[in-house]
């Protein structure tokens, strides 16, 4: 009995340690729910980052947008994506638009540019439609880096009736108690355990998952998808141009090589358990189709690209996950966009020097400095 | 925590349930050699054809060292042993000052395999007791477990046959005395390596001594230097004495009593007391195969101060063959001798101060000389390490420090924080000797200890000596 009573101590002083952690390492609530889920607020068009929020490793501006605060009298790019822009794995200040920042201000030599990361994980193309006059007005940008997230165009029209739109949406909408211990074990399984085993355990939940939910499996992504994508691809430009916004676009990058590397089956399988009504070859697919999208619209737009897909180098060191950055990665990346912007940069920043030269750095954002710290 | 350690925390409750089951010493022994190697394997299976490869080797010199105990079969053993641990451990630092050729880069690219000094130097202890005509004739099965015994093979402690030999060929009948301490051990031990790895990555990013010392960072102050002399000197304490408390308590939970590796290093009063109780089973092994049998070879003082300098270069290079750690243990062993000799000439002129005085100050001398001495241990090259001593002993240097104020305010606590507990214990030992903590308390603990050692260590370094 007494053993019994020291093994339920044992598991509720883990938990208290957890508890206590999150306190001491991130200024976290003890009591109540502790996720991702209070770095975000919902409005009219959707999910926004709530202005100041921290989680863990992630701290929110005072305007809701990953990274530091605006400074005044720099030339500003914003960068449109999803989680990979966003940055997930990456040490707190190494996701790609923190470090493409240092790169480009290295280059110029002094602090000129600011790179404001305008993801969020999960964000699509239509609501970053909808939330460019909100970001120009809060950000005068005078570039936008745009990193689509291809994935969440598998749920727009797969999703069964009872699934959340996309993964952002997945909300918890019950104050329940939810143990920050068994969070950790996770992830402590997730480091320890042998790939092999995650990958077995990834299918076996993968087939209970589509046997529950009656999905359709399908080897192609629909011809319509990628039709909704190029037009919401436009959209965006369009938005954006109209708000004096330049437009860069960038390919999309895996950590697929091509053709497909040892190990690389298991990512494959790992992308598949998020969205299991598509095949694993059909993820590739719609890379490759997706990514020609993109290059033909810069085409016809006139408008750069960067061609992160065919410059990105592949694997695990670069990749965390199937299209998630590893820090190293995101430097990768980040110098990638840096040889890709530095032509189209070059006059700005010789306006902005010449700017500087007659006392008026300012002028580069005069429209939005009185606001800002 | 690495898959490796996940594997054991699998594979040694059920060894450890199917122990119960298995009445004969013969069972028993050939269940633990295939937990050994299946613990061991989990690291590589190329390692593990060695340490097979290695064991079947020492136990056939072994039969030809008992039916004649010459010194040319020991000669025999030592070489082939010392051999292999060479080609391993030396020749791939070697092959890299070589001009580059094939066969060099072949010969640098060789992997060390994990615990093979460790287990190299017991097959070597146990052919030098068998020439000393010891009473030991273990088994095949037998050598093959002391070879490859769990709890040993990776990191330590360097045990003796003749202390593991009995207890592998008595019963299987842990008490509850010895689950008890075990646990304790093993969350002692989780704790304390928790709090190295505090020490090694830092209150933030990049603010730890590892980061500090993995920096290129050159201006470095005096305070710099004996801060993170002395943090290293705990972060590598906290780290593997962390470690030997896990697997002394792991193998107490089988009811195998392991030798003490530690013994409050950090208190000693001389560098000859120090080497007493760091690393206690490696010293020890050098004092009775090394120095012992050279020292007698002569009378003379000099010699004795050779071979003690030798015997603390061979403490050094067994670390890793790099001229850091040649010059570590000549440092270690110029403490040695200048400690010697001022023994001898404050026992000539009989000039003592009063001991409440001596006693600190020899300890701080003592904590001081080899704390500095870590410097070497741990600098990642020569440039390096003489810039931080070039720091250590400039007068000027003392008036600013260039590191983080919280890596200051962390090595001062954590060392505080072990000088206090150390006291708190040696008064309660003096005072309560019955002290018992409630089993209910002592979950508690436990809990604590593996949230520290377990969950919130989980991203950071491994223990230290696995790479030795």
């Amino acid at each position: 009995m007494r053993w019994c009573l020291g093994l339920v101590i044992f598991v509720v002083v883990l938990e208290v340690c957890a508890r206590v952690d999150d306190v001491i390492s991130y200024d976290a609530p003890f009591w109540g729910k502790y996720d991702d889920d209070i770095l975000l607020q919902k409005d009219s068009i959707g999910k926004w980052g709530r202005p100041g929020a921290h989680y863990a490793k992630w701290q929110l501006n005072s305007l809701g947008y990953r990274g530091p605060e605006l400074r005044a009298g720099s030339i500003r790019i914003i960068t449109v994506g999803a989680s990979e822009t966003f940055g997930l794995y990456e040490a707190p200040g190494e996701e790609y638009p923190r470090q493409l920042e240092r790169d480009l201000n290295t280059w110029a030599g002094r602090d000129v540019f600011q790179v404001v990361n305008v993801a969020f994980a999960g964000e699509t193309l239509p609501t970053a439609i909808l939330r460019v006059p909100q970001i120009v007005e809060q950000v005068h940008p005078s570039y936008a880096l745009i990193y689509p997230d291809l994935s969440s165009y598998i749920w727009m029209s797969l999703k069964p009736a009872n699934a959340p739109a996309n993964q952002a949406e997945a909300v918890h909408h019950q104050e329940k108690f939810e143990s920050r211990l068994s969070v950790r074990v996770e992830n402590l399984l997730k480091q320890t355990l042998p790939i092999s085993i995650q990958d077995e355990l990834r299918k076996i939940s993968m087939r209970r998952e589509i046997a529950s939910r009656h999905y359709v499996i399908l080897d192609r992504l629909p011809e319509d998808r990628f039709e909704h994508f190029r037009r919401d691809l436009r959209n965006l430009i369009a938005e954006l141009r109209e708000h004096g916004v330049e437009p860069i676009l960038v390919t999309h990058a895996t950590i697929f090589s091509k053709p497909l590397a040892e190990g690389d089956r298991i990512s494959l399988t790992h992308w598949r358990k998020i969205y299991p009504m598509l095949k694993e070859e059909g993820f590739l697919d719609m890379e490759r189709r997706m990514n020609d999208i993109i290059r033909q619209t810069a085409l016809e737009e006139h408008l750069p690209v960067i061609d992160a897909d065919e410059e990105m180098p592949h694997g695990p060191k670069y990749f965390a996950d199937f299209v998630h950055f590893t820090t190293y990665g995101a430097g990768v990346m980040a110098s990638i966009l840096t040889d890709g912007l530095e032509p189209l940069l070059a006059p700005p920043l010789r306006t902005a020097e010449g700017s500087t030269q007659s006392g008026s750095l300012a002028q580069t954002d005069s429209a939005g400095s009185s606001r800002e710290q | 925590m690495s898959s490796q350690a996940l594997l054991y925390v699998f594979v040694l409750p059920v060894a450890w349930l199917l122990l119960w089951l298995l009445k004969s010493a013969r069972s028993r022994q050939l269940l633990l050699l295939i937990t050994s190697y299946v613990l061991y394997g989990s690291f590589g299976l190329k390692f593990l054809v060695l340490l097979v490869g290695s064991s079947l080797m020492n136990h056939a010199l072994g039969i030809l060292l008992r039916r004649k105990p010459s010194l040319g079969r020991l000669w025999l053993g030592i070489a082939v042993n010392v051999a292999l641990l060479g080609t391993f451990k030396y020749l791939p630092p070697f092959a890299l000052l070589l001009p580059a050729s094939s066969l060099t880069t072949v010969l640098a690219n060789i992997v060390l395999p994990v615990g093979i000094s460790f287990w190299t130097f017991q097959a070597l202890s146990y052919l030098l007791d068998l020439y000393r005509e010891e009473e030991l004739d273990p088994s095949l099965l037998e050598f093959l477990l002391y070879m490859a015994f769990w709890p040993t093979v990776l990191s330590g402690p360097i045990c003796r046959l003749s202390s593991l030999l009995p207890q592998f060929r008595s019963p299987f009948k842990p008490s509850q005395e010895d689950v008890r301490r075990g646990l304790d051990r093993i969350c002692i031990g989780l704790f304390m390596t928790a709090l190295g790895q505090m020490l090694g990555a830092g209150l933030h990013a990049g603010q730890g001594i590892d980061g500090i010392f993995d920096s290129s960072r050159q201006n470095f102050a005096g305070p710099d230097i004996w801060c993170l002399a002395i943090g290293y000197g705990f972060e590598l304490f906290f780290n593997f004495a962390g470690y030997t408390h896990i697997v002394i308590g792991a193998a107490r939970l089988f009811g195998f009593r392991l030798e003490e590796n530690f013994d409050r290093p950090y208190l000693s009063t001389t560098p000859s007391q120090f080497w007493t109780r760091w690393h206690m089973s490696l010293s020890f092994w050098i004092r009775d195969y090394l120095f012992l049998p050279m020292v007698m070879l002569r009378r003379e003082t000099w010699w004795r101060s050779c071979v003690l300098m030798l015997s603390m270069v061979v403490f050094g290079l067994w670390h890793k063959g790099a001229f850091l750690f040649l010059l570590w243990g000549l440092y270690q062993g110029i403490l040695l001798v200048l400690h010697r000799q001022w023994q001898k000439i404050s026992g000539r002129y009989e000039w003592h101060l009063p001991q409440s005085l001596m006693a600190p100050l020899c300890w701080v001398v003592t904590f001081c000389a080899i704390c500095l001495g870590w410097i070497f241990f741990r600098a990642n090259n020569l440039n390096q390490a003489f810039t931080m001593l070039r720091a250590a002993v400039t007068p000027g240097t003392y008036m600013r420090y260039t590191l983080p104020g919280d890596l200051f305010l962390l090595v001062t606590v954590l060392a505080a924080g072990y000088f206090l507990t150390v006291g708190a214990q040696h008064l309660l030992r003096k005072h309560a000797e019955a002290v018992t903590i409630p089993l209910e308390f002592r979950f508690a603990l436990y809990a604590v200890a593996v949230y520290a050692g377990i969950f919130h260590s989980a991203q950071t370094q491994a223990f230290i000596y696995l790479q030795f």
